[in-house]
């Protein structure tokens, strides 16, 4: 009884991702494709799974919270748009970059939950007008131009396997160990499932949500810096141009939340990043078409969440009809 | 009590008193300005009427408190296909049909897709905003020149003009607010985005809710997209890209709460729509950079909204 | 306690744009309606005054125009944030509305026909007596927009196509285009992919940019490519079985992208197309530039930005056609862009005469009383020192590449002087105005 108990813990911690694995793996070897040939597709797959774990966490953490941010990907744009302008002007390496853009998440994410504290309006309102106000500041400090920096050697030089592992890990046990081993965590969870009990009970909500705005802002100060060190260059967004960053973690979030009903949700999301980071580098091998990717995308997500909502009624319908195969032999 | 309920009647007016600020703020600048106000006031409606019609009839899914994110591309795609069926049947009146059946198809797609599957209503709107601009890169692809599907513009000219617009924005909007206001359709939207469990004891089906929502906000988005075809008979690959995010400001815009139910006003979206118009128009007039321009609109959506729904906050942050 | 935290937060925010407003509106003031300052920027500003008044003057004396109002131009933009779009605003902002009395109103970033319409009736209802229009999703309706309401309309950076032009040329408001032709666009990547063929390169990837959303001048430019390595592939060499400049451009117009394969002894080992901007795309473009014997990547647009970093430390070579703009001199001196064939920012001022003068009263039309359509071409710059040269004349804003003396006599040019003028275009032709 034990061994199946555990068995199906195995199964559904690895399930979704060693599926994802093979499937891509045999849609690419159908089509005379090695899924990992050079170091690039190695590093393309590992700088996915860490920037998409790194913003499904951001989203999670407040989406959990019944706060929809939209403005998760110009925290990510103005602070990489800060830390690169800041280093490339004054010469400093990688790593200043990679902590200034941190930082200036971190401030970014800090003033939004400020504003959503102060104004007690709506979140998905608040984060509207931060995004457009967040685009709007990058697009004027850089003069449009955005900032361009592929020529430096030093500053490109992050992408590389090791270097992305890390920030999974970093990022990974920095985030179970906040929301997981402090009383930040604990208050947070708490108001996660009931707010008016939490609150009644003397937990501070304002500080925990303006401490989560801030972690999703320093997270995504990590995401926008894994962006822009892998090209050298950061583009501008205007009108929203910048949400889009926000719908890579969906699918990786339902994926985690399921995943986390077998082990700690956290690393639910990295294996539902690791799961996406695959199914990008089967389309980059593949070279598939960007309306395919997108119709895939979703059918995926919805497939899903048809099979998370309705898992129950699909067991007993497999159940079922075993029955009645039995019945029939 | 007197004083609350005088407080209370104030706030509810602050959108409109928004909208009268700005208009006045139009032709008080404008006069400066000295520019065509009159052309102005035209162009001020040829602006809004998509968004105010979309945004209209998304009304009730917000009232649910629920929304969708997918109402720009549905509009594309149905503008999409409708410019498709005039140009097989050179009929202004199957384009405008297979505009608003296309977008109610969709509508309760997303509706029975939630329904059926027991699927958070705002997830598969997600979903469908990617298969939905898929899909428009398909369309354009398959049955245009590649870059594009066009109506010839003399086919619409006819129809693009004032009276024409104005009346199938009132005509639709007092629809709206007839089933709102007086039916019990209205009530029971309400009821359901204010208190679902008690809606739910009450007997209120929230997937025969969720439905009724959808299929009247597509008869908004296919309005919309049939008005997009009238007003630029030319469709590329990110007509309507914006009036997503339009509308969702509008609504916000115009005091409608996003937590939907009683406080729901179908007017916020006709007001909201012509207020952010005409702050678009002020901003022309004093020529922002794009960048500054961008975060004078986000200060001011956030205070008029912050203006608007004084009377709406608890102790407790919202969510 | 609370509200006035909320109030504090609120003004504080509106302070701190508005604090940016004042500086845009500064500017503003101090550039429209200045069409007194400066001939150059040399001189201090009194002198400049001074001398611009009296300059322009003379020159409106010489020309019979009326220069005393200021004239608002409104300019529809589809771009607001790549180095071309920049380089552009920036002349017309920072350079010509102080140079000439006009007030330049920019569209936001376009996306679609609608919002050009719209546009163009916000630059009618602020009176604008003409408009610019670096946008082209309904060329058509743009013209009847501005004819309908009597606003002159010109194309800058672009030509229409001979039908449009045949339909359009005689409508008085339509002022006409100056831009590179679709015929220039070809021989653009023409002369690219000839210069490596040339050097005895045999192994290309191409980046298409937009191509897959059927933007013409990416198609003519990678069917320029794609003939001239026809041209140079030996006997039986074919592209997917097409050999003449106009089968290319149909097959790359029927596919929505460029195969890959071989084109008799060259070969185009990679492709990527489209702007997509995911892990995905940014994987593509790793794998296309680290593609085993790959020698060089031609891209249809930006090049440097995409695939600069994943061909650091290799001799493999990137050729881009785009604009100048500083970031592309540091690719250009790391090795990471060895070839550009760029749009110069000035570019635009002979179509800035031409709309200025139609709405003054006093249009360039050809002979046959027609609107112009003029072509121009590119910049080429094949290493760091010609293109430092090039920057530094076109990121001037003291001195451009066509100052205001250079542009003033082209307020009294006839059309043959006019076409000679925009037919000068290369940089040592203009250096020798």
């Amino acid at each position: 009884m034990e061994k199946t108990g555990w068995l199906k813990k195995i199964a559904g911690i690895a399930g979704i991702p060693l599926a994802a694995f093979f499937i891509t793996t045999i849609l690419c070897g159908v089509q005379g494709v090695k899924l990992f040939e050079t170091e690039g597709n190695w590093i393309l797959f590992f700088r996915a799974a860490a920037s998409v774990m790194l913003t499904t966490f951001a989203l999670s953490l407040n989406l959990n919270s019944g706060r929809f941010d939209f403005s998760i990907g110009s925290v990510a744009l103005l602070s990489s748009v800060i830390s690169a302008s800041v280093c490339t002007a004054a010469g400093l390496p990688t790593p200043v970059m990679l902590l200034l853009s941190i930082l200036s998440g971190a401030l970014l994410g800090l003033v939004s939950g400020m504003v959503y504290v102060i104004v007690k309006l709506p979140p998905i309102i608040v984060s509207l007008g931060v995004a457009l106000f967040y685009e709007g500041f990058a697009f004027s400090i850089t003069k449009g131009y955005g900032v361009s920096f592929v020529a430096n050697l030093e500053l490109t030089s992050f992408p590389g396997v090791v270097n992305y592992l890390l920030v999974i890990v970093c990022g990974l046990l920095l985030f179970v160990f906040l929301f997981d081993y402090t009383k930040f965590g604990y208050d947070y969870k708490a108001l996660l499932s009931g707010q008016k009990v939490a609150v009644n009970t003397g937990i501070g909500e304002i500080p925990n949500a303006v401490g989560c705005y801030t972690i999703a802002g320093a997270l995504m100060g990590a995401v926008g810096f894994i962006s822009a060190t892998n090209t050298g260059t950061i583009q501008m967004a205007l009108n929203f141009g910048s949400i889009g960053t926000m719908f890579t973690a969906f699918l990786p979030m339902f994926i985690g939340g399921f995943i986390g009903r077998f082990c700690n949700e956290k690393i639910g999301y990295l294996l539902g990043a690791v799961t996406t980071a695959f199914i990008s580098l089967m389309y980059a091998r593949l070279n598939v078409d960007a309306s395919i990717q997108q119709i895939v995308t979703a059918l995926i997500l919805v497939g899903f969440l048809i099979y998370l909502n309705n898992e129950n009624k699909i067991i007993e319908l497999v159940m079922l009809k075993k029955y009645l195969k039995k019945r029939q032999i | 009590m007197k004083k609350a309920k005088i407080r209370t009647y104030m706030l509810n007016l602050t959108p409109l008193l928004g909208l009268a600020v700005l208009f006045v703020a139009f032709l008080a600048f404008g006069t400066m300005r000295d520019i065509n106000i009159s052309y102005g006031l035209k162009s001020i409606m040829n602006q809004s009427v998509v968004v105010a019609v979309v945004a209209t009839g998304a009304i009730f899914i917000y009232t649910l408190g629920s929304f969708d994110i997918s109402l720009g591309a549905s509009a594309a795609v149905s503008a999409l296909i409708g410019a498709m069926v005039y140009n097989r049947t050179e009929s202004i009146s199957a384009m405008a049909a297979a505009c608003i059946g296309i977008a109610v198809f969709i509508g309760l797609l997303n509706s029975v897709l939630a329904s059926v599957f027991n699927l958070p209503v705002f997830v598969t709107t997600i979903a469908m905003l990617s298969v939905l601009n898929a899909l428009v890169l398909v369309l354009i692809k398959v049955n245009g020149t590649g870059s594009e599907i066009a109506v010839p513009a003399a086919a619409v000219r006819a129809i693009n003009n004032m009276p024409f617009k104005i009346i199938v924005l009132l005509c639709f909007f007092l629809l709206c607010v007839f089933l709102f206001s007086f039916t019990k359709i209205g009530r029971m939207q309400k009821f359901q985005g204010g208190n679902p469990v008690c809606a739910k004891l009450s007997g209120i089906s929230e997937k025969k809710m969720a439905i009724i929502a959808f299929a009247l906000s597509g008869i908004g988005v296919g309005l919309g997209a049939f008005l997009s075809i009238i007003y630029a008979p030319t469709l590329t690959r990110n007509t309507a890209s914006s009036v997503g995010m339009d509308v969702i400001i509008a609504i916000v815009f115009g005091g409608m709460p996003v937590s939907g139910g009683a406080r729901s006003k179908i007017y916020a979206a006709v007001i909201g729509a012509f207020s952010m118009t005409l702050l678009g128009q002020i901003m022309v007039m004093f020529n922002l950079n794009s960048g500054i321009g961008q975060m004078v609109k986000a200060v001011i959506f956030l205070l008029v909204v912050f203006l608007a729904t004084s009377g709406q906050r608890g102790k407790m942050l919202p969510r | 306690m609370k509200k006035f935290w909320a109030l504090l937060l609120t003004m504080a925010m509106a302070v701190s744009v508005l604090t940016g407003c004042g500086e845009s509106a500064q500017t503003q003031t101090d550039t429209a309606g200045n069409a007194e300052q400066a001939e150059t920027g040399n001189a201090d500003a009194g002198d400049n005054a001074a001398q611009a008044e009296a300059g322009e003057n003379a020159q409106a004396e010489a020309a019979g125009l009326d220069m005393s109002n200021t004239v608002k131009i409104g300019i529809l933009v589809s771009d607001a944030t790549t180095a071309e779009a920049l380089a552009f605003r920036t002349y017309y902002t920072d350079y010509i509305q102080k140079q000439y009395n006009v007030e330049m109103i920019y569209s936001d970033e376009l996306t679609d026909a609608a919002g050009e319409t719209s546009a163009i009736d916000t630059f009618i209802t602020n009176n604008c007596k003409a408009v610019i229009s670096f946008s082209s999703f309904d060329r058509a309706a743009q013209i009847e927009q501005c004819e309908g309401a009597g606003v002159y309309y010109a194309v800058a950076t672009g030509t229409l196509t001979e039908e449009e032009y045949e339909t359009y040329k005689g409508y008085e408001h339509y002022v006409g285009a100056i831009g590179p032709s679709l015929d220039v666009e070809f021989e653009t990547g023409y002369n690219m992919a000839k210069h490596y063929l040339d050097q005895g390169k045999t192994n290309f990837a191409i980046f298409g940019g937009a191509i897959p959303y059927y933007t013409e001048m990416h198609i003519y430019r990678a069917a320029g490519m794609i003939t001239a390595m026809v041209e140079a592939g030996g006997d039986g060499a074919s592209y997917q079985g097409a050999t003449a400049k106009e089968a290319i451009i149909g097959q790359i117009f029927a596919d929505g992208e460029v195969k890959t394969g071989s084109v008799g002894n060259i070969s185009i080992l990679g492709y990527v197309g489209g702007y997509d901007m995911d892990d995905a795309w940014f994987g593509k473009c790793a794998q296309m530039a680290q593609t085993t014997g790959l020698e060089v990547i031609l891209a249809v647009g930006n090049g440097s930005d995409f695939f600069g970093t994943a061909i650091a430390g290799t001799d493999v070579k990137i050729a881009s056609v785009d604009a100048y703009a500083s970031s592309y001199g540091e690719a250009m001196e790391a090795g990471m862009l060895d070839y550009l064939a760029g749009k110069f920012s000035a570019s635009i001022g002979p179509i800035f005469i031409a709309t200025y003068r139609a709405a003054l009263g006093a249009p360039v039309r050809t002979a046959e009383g027609n609107a112009l359509a003029l072509s121009q071409g590119y910049w080429i710059a094949q290493n760091a020192e010609e293109f430092n040269a090039y920057y530094a004349v076109d990121s001037s804003v003291e001195a451009p590449a066509y100052t205001k003396e250079l542009l003033d006599t082209l307020l009294t040019a006839d059309y043959a002087a006019f076409e000679e003028f925009v037919g000068k275009y290369s940089f040592e032709e203009i250096q020798g105005m």
